[in-house]
């Protein structure tokens, strides 16, 4: 990959030596890096300055693990010549490797001015230009090579798609009829000039020529250059709709044909015709029911018709459903109904439907129905079942029970039952009965790792992370330092969030920060993983899927499980600026439990494996940065960092573009801002959230934050920012009035919102008011007309903590009073003498583990 | 169910499915590498609140002799617990199998199975119609076999 050129008498070498460079060249790029080794040592010995033989060296032995030898000997190198292509493209290889995209390219930009016809060294600027999203430099880059090598198919390609990227469609479009005339003998059936031809297509469309478009699809369909046969029907429906053609109707019907099961394609239809399926319509229902009688076993047109269907004509159609899902014993089809309760009516209707089936089908019934002699005792089962999620779905965990005791009367063996009753006791507060049930659940079925899944993260939810992780443990690698670790090396989100939430609520604040950051470091992991696609698809000519991951990638982090992470990260440092003594608190509390232990020593042992390893030298380890040993597993450095706001900051900023619309963005962007003394972004973040949801808790307390802190200020900022904060202060929150009165008219205005109280509660305690007038707004929760959810009473619990409140148990034994189920709000010594009980259990119930 | 073609952005989630299903589980990027190499092979059913609860991620035979026809690959099916008995991995895998014949050429397809997984066996033998044409030994990385299963695509359609 490397060619010698140029030749300043320092770089010279004697014949024999040149020589020797250029197998050293050759053996770097056949990996044969123990003998490229030795060749670069018989150069040195005589020539110890040579600078891009000692590169070389540095990059042999870099791949060969020895990485930071090997780096010290690239910059030993690059001092002795800063006018060599191969040291600069050593350093921008080196580089690349640590991830640091930046810093490679302005290497490669530096190799490229004294070897400016490069290959190998263009090629790889264009992929770093790519991720960085440089595309005025790719447009030039990709140009270069092109007038290196026109007759590469893949130039060609690649210079439509930096066009393409560039937001220069009309060029791009160009170069591809360019590229397209000058093709010559395309086999039959080619894929590549397949995925090219589908390709322009789509640049059509982006452009709007959808005719030019439609008839660059009609010839290659009829001629088989394009093969790919569902892209072709799909791509001709959505031109011929949006070409207004009297063909579209057809070409979506042929999609429902090609596949039935696609909602899109019936959604397509309907739309040519006018019909949007959010609203109810006749004609949309007669279509529908059309198509179900065409395609008896399409279930998607019978599902469509339930939603936009209404009173008998809902009736008629959901009993059926209901009946043959009932009957055939499909365990989703409550998941499946109950996106319909969103109208009431309809969740009436269903609700009378099932119960009268349960009578019906109840073996002891006293009236049989005509078609009672045949039903299976399995479709009583699953009727039970359905009644039950129903129930436990509405709030009535009591009559959810019950069903649920009959159905386990009736089958003790079925899985799902007891999933169905953890989830009921999840949903009313026992979460240690909860986690006992999908135990259970789990030991019918020891092979299905669905259930090992929700047993585990059952256990998390009651606070029992050492049980979990043994639970995990029953499906991750066996040599993996422990479970957690395998599942976080496979990218697992669930295991992550889980572990986190808990830790968290745990009060570990350092575990749970460790978690949400591994979490963050997975989307960077993604966002690295396209960098070998730049040049990977452009030699496949994959090139349509390819700009979608472009585009992918660039909004990857408003994934929920992003936003969960930042924000919950963000909380925590901010929570940790404020009081830097809960990291030392946390450090000094850290008592491992046996398996905490257990896993740090398997942790060990495998690090030393990974050492041990390195050793044997001669396999080539490649240039990225191997992952480095945890120093930090219970993540107390991480927590006692000594920038917290910096880092939080960081992990917040994709979010201003990526989730502008989540109020809680806006909330902790302001909690960092305004203690990083960023008051612009502070205003300007609550007037964010303040365009989103006016009255939100959390946005009354920061407004009441926000003018404390104005007032608390040394001086004036200066301008222009002091006149723009004031400005904007003023507008958030009107300075006649003072702070208690305006916090007691958001109490008389949302005075039966549990998150209202709560947050009246918090801006009392900044005003300093008397603790019982900040306690009795929190009691205040307890009363009739305020709706207090289980989970918010916790958040309550944790506030009267934080405060040191004496009412604390007062607080604590009124919850358990009006959540008799629930277990979250007994004392400490009853919850731990509940913990013990959720996996234990008698040696009958073992006995079925034995047998799976 | 939805039943459709994969979408870039149904990657993560039917990664989650995988995880919280099958014991054979794989990063990001090698998802990544099936769809950007064989971008309609894989397919996805999803719910109504797009949530993915079920996938097939399959492949083109790339390690095949000169004279070999093209034969695809499933490298990774599966469907919730909670969202069996709606057939949908029978539509996963016709719909994947249509697209290998039809893109590719494929003239047949092939997957492994643990020895050990008795339900999954069942589905590719008794409704998938798969044989099992050898057993591969110490096929996975904790050392159990595998059973290499075939199935013959009709034509090129």
């Amino acid at each position: 990959m490397f060619k010698v050129v140029g030749i300043p008498a320092k770089r010279a070498l004697p014949s024999k030596e040149a020589s020797l460079f250029k197998e050293l060249l050759t053996l770097y790029e056949t990996r044969q890096l123990k003998k490229g080794q030795k060749t670069a040592d018989q150069i040195l010995k005589k020539f110890p300055e040579h600078g891009e033989t000692l590169c070389m060296k540095g990059l042999v032995l870099t791949h060969m693990g020895k990485r930071e030898e090997g780096i010290d000997l690239v910059k030993k190198g690059m001092r002795f010549d800063l006018t060599s292509h191969i040291c600069w493209h050593v350093f921008g290889l080196i580089q690349k490797g640590e991830k640091n995209y930046e810093e490679a390219l302005k290497s490669y930009t530096q190799a490229l001015r004294f070897d400016k016809d490069n290959l190998n060294i263009l090629r790889d600027a264009a992929q770093l230009q790519t991720q960085l999203r440089l595309y005025d430099g790719l447009v030039e880059t990709r140009h270069t090579l092109l007038k290196l090598r026109p007759t590469l198919r893949q130039h060609w390609i690649a210079l439509a798609v930096a066009h393409h990227l560039n937001g220069n469609l009309t060029e791009a479009r160009k170069t591809l009829e360019h590229y397209e005339r000058m093709l010559k003998n395309v086999p039959d059936y080619d894929v590549e000039n397949s995925e090219t031809l589908l390709y322009h297509i789509q640049l059509l469309v982006e452009m709007g020529e959808f005719t030019d478009a439609l008839s660059i699809l009609d010839v290659s369909a009829k001629s088989r250059a394009i093969v790919d046969r569902t892209a072709i029907m799909e791509t001709r429906a959505h031109l011929l709709t949006k070409l207004g053609s009297e063909e579209a109707e057809d070409a979506w019907r042929v999609l429902v044909e090609h596949n039935p099961d696609c909602y899109d394609y019936y959604r397509g239809y309907l739309s040519n015709r006018g019909i949007s399926l959010g609203t109810p319509s006749t004609d949309a229902l007669t279509i529908l029911r059309d198509f179900s009688t065409q395609i008896p076993r399409a279930m998607a047109p019978r599902r469509m018709a339930l939603s936009i269907a209404t009173r008998d004509d809902f009736r008629e159609l959901v009993k059926p459903y209901i009946i043959a899902g009932l009957t055939k014993g499909v365990p989703s089809l409550f998941a499946d109904i109950k996106a319909l309760y969103r109208d009431d009516s309809k969740r009436k209707t269903v609700e009378e439907i099932v119960e009268a089936a349960m009578k019906d089908f109840s073996p002891d019934s006293s009236t049989p129905s005509s078609s009672s002699a045949e039903v299976e005792p399995t479709t009583y089962l699953w009727t039970l079942y359905f009644l039950a999620q129903h129930y436990s779905y509405l709030s009535q965990p009591d009559r959810a029970l019950s069903i649920l005791d009959l159905a386990l009367s009736h089958t003790p063996t079925l899985p799902e039952l007891h999933t169905c009753k953890a989830r009921t006791l999840k949903r009313a507060g026992d979460l240690f009965g909860a986690a006992r049930c999908l135990d259970e659940a789990r030991l019918l079925d020891g092979q299905d790792r669905f259930l090992n899944t929700k047993a585990a993260k059952y256990l998390l939810r009651a606070g029992m992370n050492d049980e979990a992780s043994g639970i995990f443990g029953l499906f991750t690698k066996k040599e993996a330092a422990s479970p957690g670790a395998d599942l976080e090396d496979m990218q697992s989100m669930l295991y992550l969030i889980e572990e986190a939430d808990s830790q968290y609520r745990n009060g570990k604040l350092n575990l749970a920060l460790k978690r949400y950051i591994n979490i963050t470091k997975i989307f960077s992991e993604i966002e690295d993983d396209q960098y070998d696609f730049h040049g990977y698809n452009l030699r496949k000519f994959t090139i349509n899927i390819y700009t979608k991951l472009l585009k992918w990638e660039d909004k990857l982090r408003s994934h929920p499980a992003y936003i969960h992470a930042a924000l919950s990260a963000s909380r925590i440092y901010v929570a940790v600026h404020d009081d830097p003594s809960i990291a030392t608190a946390s450090s000094l509390s850290t008592n491992l439990t046996e398996a905490e232990k257990k896993a740090k020593k398997k942790a060990k042992k495998a690090a030393q494996k990974v050492q041990e390893d390195n050793k044997k030298t001669n396999e080539d380890k490649g240039l990225d940065v191997p992952t480095p040993k945890d120093e930090d597993p219970e993540g107390l450095k991480l927590l006692g960092v000594s920038d917290p706001l910096e880092q939080a900051s960081k992990l917040l900023a994709p979010l201003r573009t990526l989730a502008p619309k989540n109020i809680d963005v806006w909330i902790s962007l302001y909690d960092v801002s305004i203690r990083r003394k960023k008051l612009l972004q502070a205003v300007k973040a609550l007037n964010h959230a303040k365009s989103l949801d006016r009255d939100h808790p959390e946005l009354h307390v920061r407004l009441i934050d926000l003018r404390q802190r104005a007032s608390a200020l040394p001086q004036t900022p200066p301008p222009p920012i002091g006149s723009l904060f004031t400005e904007s202060l003023a507008n958030l929150l009107p300075e006649e009035v003072s702070l208690e009165t305006y916090n007691s008219q958001y109490l008389q205005r949302h005075s039966d919102s549990a998150s209202a109280l709560l947050a009246v509660a918090k801006a009392a305690q900044l005003l300093k008011a008397p603790a019982d007038e900040v306690e009795a707004t929190i009691f205040a929760t307890l009363g009739n007309s305020v709706n207090l959810t289980i989970k918010m009473a916790s958040t309550m619990i944790r506030f009267l903590s934080t405060i040191k409140s004496p009412r604390l148990e007062e607080f604590q034994a009124a919850c358990d009073a009006k959540y008799p189920l629930s277990t979250m709000f007994k004392p400490a010594a009853e919850q731990t003498l509940l913990s013990k009980q959720v996996l234990s259990r008698p040696a009958e119930a073992n006995k079925v583990e034995d047998t799976t | 169910m939805n039943v459709r073609p994969l979408r870039i952005d149904d990657l993560l989630g039917m990664q989650a499915c995988n995880l919280q299903n099958l014991p054979e589980n794989y990063t990001m990027k090698y998802y990544l590498y099936h769809a950007m190499t064989w971008p309609s092979l894989s397919y996805v059913a999803e719910d109504n609140k797009g949530r993915i609860v079920g996938y097939i991620l399959a492949k083109m035979e790339e390690d095949k002799a000169e004279n070999e026809e093209p034969h695809g690959h499933v490298t990774s099916i599966s469907v919730l617990r909670s969202y069996r008995r709606l057939g949908l991995a029978k539509k996963l895998m016709v719909q994947s199998q249509q697209a290998m014949a039809n893109i590719y050429g494929a003239s047949y397809v092939s997957l492994h199975v643990r020895k050990s997984n008795r339900a999954a066996l069942g589905l590719y033998r008794d409704s998938l119609g798969f044989t099992v044409k050898d057993i591969e030994k110490r096929y996975y990385a904790d050392g159990e076999d595998a059973y290499a299963m075939h199935l013959l695509l009709k034509s090129n359609i």
